[in-house]
């Protein structure tokens, strides 16, 4: 396992996975995406409660869950960056952010579209949805502050550092519905084996939370291996893949 | 008349504006992100490619 870490660690070897690994991520994708979509906006039978705007959580609460996950691995990323001073691990937190960003972003939007119908009101200062708020701050800080340095280990280094102090959010987000009398619901999963859903609407979660997971896996190839292009520029091998030479 | 009244002729009739509000959002963003990466995949390609150009020179 170190070894293969170690392997991967080499850009070159790195820029190679990754393009091999784009449609092992993108089909999966555009499957589970067809199928949540369909199961959840067409064969799931309405709310009994929540009428058909129960349909917003297929990618409300696949979005809210990647938005953690993804700022998750960011930090992790650029923790290993710091301590083993792995370039590639800071390209994976790097161009993480961003996707993170639009996904915190979209529970955020979907949570308040869902909101007006159920709770009157598009906004509350609520204790999940203000520390959500606090995580797309979180993304864009980090965003910023990568984009303010030239030198890309001085700007992997701030950033990294704030992910991690960061990473405090985490769990304020997941408990806050505990921790708090808010008026955002519980989780639906507190006992994985009795889910407080009908499996015809969970299976569609499930499958749409998967289909998130292969969306941000084929997202961060894809950038991962373009910014590994940017900061290798200067090697031989970088050239001859631009150039279509033969290294 | 609200504008979900409006269009409550849409499936899911008088939660239709909320529902494809946050679903056309959603496909906006994601789009969003794929059109960012096919951009960066051209640009990066081609400022590399005149890079090499110029140092051949």
């Amino acid at each position: 396992m170190w070894k293969w870490i170690q392997k991967l660690a080499s850009p070159k070897v790195f820029y190679e996975t990754t393009n091999k690994l784009i449609p092992w991520f993108f089909w999966p994708f555009i499957a589970l995406i067809s199928i949540g979509l369909y199961w959840g906006l067409v064969l799931a039978p309405a709310d009994y409660q929540q009428g058909e705007s129960f349909r917003i959580i297929y990618i409300h609460v696949p979005s809210a869950w990647m938005s953690m996950l993804v700022y998750f691995i960011m930090a992790v990323a650029g923790g290993i960056g710091l301590i083993w001073q792995i370039k590639m691990a800071e390209v994976v937190a790097k161009v993480s952010a961003p996707i993170g960003a639009t996904f915190t972003l979209i529970a955020l939007v979907t949570g308040a579209v869902w909101g007006k119908p159920m709770w009157g009101t598009w906004w509350v200062w609520d204790a999940r949805l203000t520390s959500e708020l606090i995580l797309l701050f979180l993304y864009l800080a980090y965003i910023s502050l990568n984009n303010a340095f030239d030198n890309p280990k001085t700007a992997a280094k701030a950033s990294s550092i704030l992910a991690i102090v960061g990473l405090v959010n985490l769990p304020i987000i997941h408990y806050s519905v505990k921790w708090w009398n808010t008026l955002h619901q519980g989780s639906m999963f507190n006992d994985i084996s009795n889910p407080s859903m009908h499996p015809d609407m969970l299976w569609p979660l499930l499958i749409m939370v998967f289909a998130f997971q292969f969306l941000y896996g084929v997202l961060a190839l894809v950038g991962a291996r373009d910014e590994v292009l940017v900061r290798e520029q200067n090697s031989r091998w970088v050239r001859a893949v631009v150039t279509g030479e033969q290294s | 008349m609200t504008l979900a009244e409006t269009l409550s002729f849409l499936p899911y009739g008088k939660y239709a504006l909320y529902i494809w509000l946050s679903y056309g959002i959603t496909f906006i963003l994601i789009a969003g992100l794929f059109v960012r990466a096919s951009i960066n995949y051209k640009k990066i390609r081609i400022q590399l490619k005149n890079k090499y150009a110029r140092e051949n020179d």
